[in-house]
């Protein structure tokens, strides 16, 4: 067999171009399946590994305040493993910029490895339970609350051990001092709401202490306000629900939820399925491309071996052997292929493992090489390329020697279907009556092509798209439907004529009161927990849009829903909704509203109605629980300077910091978009240029006889440009719209309860598609026809043997 | 008469790996307008590759070659395509036709190059295949395809019509069809047509015959009363 091997090698090294354009492609989709997986796989097992460890808990339930017992109480109901008892309250943060940012102060009993949601500490110390004594050469002092925060926020915030954060709790300034940082199983993702667009650590973080001292601070000495239950396996976790919210009724339920519906969960759930999603779609286009490549490059060796594959028949080579040569070709390919994916995949992997450690804060490493990924990388590639070899080569067995040795018969043009419109036909140069006559004699191969050039230009799509997403969100949130510059809210509702204190600051030209009312809405037997934001009719600072994008204005009577709500309830327009309260102060009240109309906001969701109506959900009057205001840009700094001397403010939302924020997460997709276009382009580029290149070989008779004509180098190649024009355009022109559908079908996978990316393709993105695409086009049809040159005219037009 | 081509001590070496070829040594040779000169010798003898310096397809490696008093053999790919383009007509011995055109279009091809071409369809009627124009290569017969070759290179109006054992790869009676049918084209359109054989015989209905052996001229012959190709035998 070692001539065999001799032959084989030097077939590769003869066809180098399009060898090196093969592995490529499934190096890419080796790649891809070991980058997504490894990450997938990492990111999954330090969340269950993290989950475990710290206890995550399987059921919240938020109430306005409990006695501490209550959870004894919850113990005994059947089903329960475990109950926390514990205090969590967003409250303003002074930090050293002076900025107001929230945090979420959350208590625990020591020592935490008892809790339900633990704790984690990553530097420095635990917080002591009571006030402590200073220590030799520690900065502790007396009545000191210590405290640890996330590291995000440590980081944002430059906090060192030590330091003192203050907060303002119950209308007091209260300095706590960081002793260190931790994170626990629910601040893995770390967003104040649904409503927020992206983590942004400098403006919300997660401060931890221990229950007394959070008690004590919040004026809730023996009180609760969240409970956290675990649940033994198999136990029916609504009906344990149902029995935890009983007990908890007198104490003003405010929220009970699954695990899913944690916001922290929810959002790294649904990144685990995109990437889930992706790491099986995004190799089976690259891996099948390549098989397709091989079966049309060995076909054709084949084809053009065929006298000497007779050779070997007459020299008593049986098939099986000779096929297996050819084979060898395709194992080749996914050999090198797999090995040069993997070492890009390990690139990819940590790539894509150091972007989740900057949004997810998972303790445990996520740098594990997946051997597991690697292993079937190879298989698979091993095993596709093996089929595509095998299938292309079983025309072998047919060869026989002596006729083999005959010339093959001429191919034979043919009539296509095209020649039937004559009024096109003529009026076509004979250039592309060739083209045309050759792709429909080469079918298999013209169609092989055109899949592959479908699927880049439709990745080109999907890669471009997310920047159109990202843009028609920005454009659609910070500057159509949120006009205002600033977004103030109280730490408790306050009357709307104390506004007058902010509308009277400088610079501030105009200033619109909302009221923020958590509630759950039931209709027909179900219930969903929601928020309904009173707006005055006519307000200006925020516009609101149906799912259709048409503009709808505040309601003087009636519900505004939101689509999500609308569409888990079953309910519509004209329907009647039980909405019920869910202010942490003052009882639940519980009224029936009429639905006059479906709000779809972009981020957040939410539900409206008049400002008047929402006082009259609350049975109160003129309440308001933050304002949005318009302010005059050089004044903004003095503005942000006045509220935070306000204590009665609790988060001042800046457009402007927002939208940097954004801009800043933007970047690192940058990254990520441009990897994928990358991909595709040279995804392009293999297909275009394989096909060009056989297309090349096999006709380079038929060129050096067009030179012999009197054709110029530039004509020839034209006309070989003009051939691949017709399945590039083609491909392009369907691959536009296919681009449009693998959106959808990428949305469609994505999609989550929290928030959803619009299926928006500007026209600029389909013009760079297709500038694109003819950019791999032209360059694979220059990078195949090189060869051109030398066309040997003389060589090429000898004897046929 | 007018020498339409002069060849002077062209030689041509080529270089296969460690062996040197001296296809042409010193070779010297002129083509007068409107004659039929048929160049005779075994293969290897350096025919072929004088044909292919005529036709601009080669250069020479020293020596010089003039057509109607250009000197070509230092031309560039940009002049000899255009020679090759407006002065030369090729018969190949296996047609070399482009198998996704139909006969026809085969011929429109070269038609489209030059800028007063024949008709086409008085050429392919000359030819004698004024009927199967429309079909493709695979449908046609060696001599048919011969024919579509011969239309296609005569297409042009080329001054010299130059073919490569044009009857080489057909059976005898088509071989003097498609000979007759170049000694007309020389008779009516007063094209000059050089032919590359090793079939002796053919050697009579030339105008004058050129011997080679070993990439050198031995004899150059004048036909007194050339032979109408149907009264050839081989």
């Amino acid at each position: 067999m070692s001539a065999l091997n001799n032959k084989l090698w030097r077939t590769i090294i003869k066809t180098k171009g399009q060898f090196i354009a093969v592995v490529a492609v499934v190096a890419m989709g080796i790649a891809v399946y070991i980058g997504m997986t490894t990450a997938y796989q990492n990111l999954n097992t330090s969340k269950e590994k993290f989950y475990r460890d710290r206890n995550f808990a399987d059921y919240y339930f938020h109430v306005v305040k409990a006695p501490q017992q209550v959870t004894k109480q919850i113990a005994t109901i059947p089903g329960v493993a475990g109950v926390t008892g514990r205090i969590q309250k967003d409250v303003a943060l002074i930090n050293d910029f002076n900025q107001r940012a929230t945090a979420r102060l959350t208590s625990y009993t020591l020592p935490v490895k008892y809790e339900i949601n633990s704790l984690q500490l990553l530097t420095g110390r635990f917080f002591a339970a009571e006030g402590v004594a200073a220590q030799p050469g520690e900065q502790t002092r007396t009545g000191d609350i210590e405290v640890l925060v996330d590291p995000q926020y440590a980081e944002g915030n430059r906090l060192d051990y030590g330091d003192t954060v203050s907060i303002v709790a119950e209308g007091r300034v209260v300095p706590l001092t960081v002793v260190g940082t931790a994170t626990g199983p629910e601040f893995i993702y770390l967003m104040k709401d649904a409503g927020t667009l992206l983590p942004d650590p400098t403006t919300f973080g997660i401060i931890m202490l221990s229950r007394e001292r959070a008690q004590e601070i919040l004026n809730l000495k023996g009180q609760i306000n969240q409970v956290l239950v675990t649940l033994v396996p198999g136990a029916d976790a609504k009906r344990v629900a149902d029995q935890v919210e009983e007990v908890l009724e007198p104490y003003g339920n405010l929220a009970g939820y699954p695990r899913k519906q944690q916001l922290s969960n929810a959002m790294l759930e649904a990144e685990l399925d995109g990437l889930r999603a992706s790491s099986r779609y995004m190799p089976a286009i690259f891996l099948g491309i390549a098989a397709a490549i091989q079966f049309v490059i060995l076909s054709r060796m084949v084809r053009a071996q065929r006298l000497q594959i007779g050779i070997m028949k007459a020299l008593g080579y049986r098939s099986r052997q000779v096929i297996l040569h050819y084979t060898g070709y395709a194992v080749l390919v996914a050999l090198c292929g797999a090995i040069l994916g993997t070492l890009l995949g390990l690139v990819l992997s940590s790539f894509m493992s150091q972007a989740y450690a900057l949004y997810f804060n998972l303790p445990a490493s996520i740098g594990a090489v997946n051997t597991q990924a690697i292993i079937y990388g190879f298989v698979l590639s091993i095993g596709i390329s093996s089929l595509a070899g095998l299938t292309a080569c079983r025309s072998v067995v047919k060869i026989n020697p002596a006729e083999s040795m005959h010339p093959e018969l001429p191919k034979g043009g043919a009539k296509t279907m095209v020649e039937g419109w004559s009024w096109l036909w003529r009026r076509l140069d004979t250039a592309w009556k060739m083209s045309i006559r050759s792709a429909a004699r080469n079918r298999g191969r013209f169609g092989i092509t055109l899949v592959g050039i479908v699927f880049a230009v439709g990745m080109l799509v999907v890669s471009l798209f997310t920047l159109d997403a990202v843009d028609y969100m920005i454009n659609k949130h910070f500057y159509q439907n949120q006009r205002y510059d600033y977004l103030v809210r109280f730490t408790a509702p306050v009357k709307e004529s104390e506004l007058l204190n902010i509308e009277r600051i400088e610079g501030v030209q105009k200033a619109e009161p909302l009221l923020e009312v958590p509630v759950r809405i039931n209709y027909n037997g179900k219930s969903e927990d929601d928020a309904v934001t009173g707006l005055n009719p006519g307000t200006s600072l925020k516009k609101l849009a149906d799912p259709r994008e048409r503009p709808l204005e505040v309601p003087g009577e009636g519900l505004l829903i939101s689509q999500r709500t609308a569409n888990k309830l079953g309910a519509g327009v004209g329907d009647m909704v039980e909405v019920e309260t869910l202010l942490g102060i003052g009882p639940s009240r519980l009224s029936t509203i009429k639905i006059v109309g479906i709000s779809n906001q972009l981020v957040g969701g939410g539900c409206f109605v008049s400002l008047q109506q929402a006082n009259v959900l609350l049975q109160e009057r003129q309440l308001v629980s933050g304002v949005m205001l318009k302010v005059a840009p050089a004044l903004s700094a003095g503005l942000e300077a006045e509220l935070e001397e306000m204590t009665a403010v609790s988060s001042v939302l800046s457009r402007q910091k927002e939208l940097d924020n954004f801009n800043k997460n933007l970047e690192a997709s940058i990254y990520s978009i441009s990897i994928l276009v990358l991909f595709a382009l040279l995804l392009g580029f293999a297909i275009v240029y394989n096909s060009s290149v056989i297309s090349f070989a096999e006709r380079q008779r038929e060129l050096a006889s067009l030179r012999v004509l009197g054709f110029s180098i530039q004509e020839v190649s034209g006309i070989l440009l003009k051939e691949n024009l017709l399945q590039s355009v083609l491909g392009v022109v369907l691959g536009l719209p296919f681009g449009y559908l693998m959106v959808k079908g990428y949305i469609g996978a994505l999609s989550t309860d929290l928030y959803s990316l619009p299926v928006i393709i500007y026209p600029t993105t389909y013009v760079y598609a297709a500038l694109g695409s003819f950019f791999f086009i032209i360059v694979a049809h220059l990078f195949a026809v090189r060869g051109i040159k030398q066309l040997q005219l003389v060589e090429v037009l000898k004897n046929k043997d | 008469m007018d020498v339409l081509m002069k060849l002077d001590r062209v030689t041509k070496t080529y270089h296969m790996g460690e062996v040197t070829v001296n296809a042409l040594r010193e070779t010297s040779l002129d083509v007068f307008q409107g004659e039929i000169l048929v160049i005779l010798g075994p293969s290897g003898s350096g025919k072929s590759t004088l044909l292919n310096i005529m036709g601009g397809m080669d250069l020479p490696t020293t020596g010089e070659m003039f057509f109607l008093g250009e000197n070509l053999s230092r031309a560039g790919d940009k002049r000899l395509t255009g020679y090759r383009r407006n002065e030369i007509g090729f018969v190949f011995q296996f047609y070399n036709l482009i198998p996704d055109l139909t006969g026809r279009e085969n011929v429109d091809l070269a038609a489209d190059l030059v800028d007063e071409p024949l008709k086409v369809q008085e050429v392919l009627a000359e030819v004698g295949l004024a009927e199967r124009m429309e079909h493709f290569p695979s449908q046609m017969s060696g001599g048919e395809q011969q024919r579509v070759s011969i239309a296609r290179a005569a297409v042009k109006n080329p001054r010299l019509l130059l073919c490569d054992e044009p009857t080489g790869a057909l059976d005898y009676q088509t071989g003097k069809l498609i000979l007759a049918l170049l000694v007309k084209i020389n008779r009516e359109r007063g094209s000059t047509v050089v032919i590359v054989t090793h079939n002796t015989p053919i050697g009579d209905m030339a105008h004058r015959v050129v011997r080679m052996r070993d990439g050198t001229i031995v004899e150059i012959r004048e036909n007194a009363a050339p032979l109408p190709p149907e009264r050839i035998e081989w």
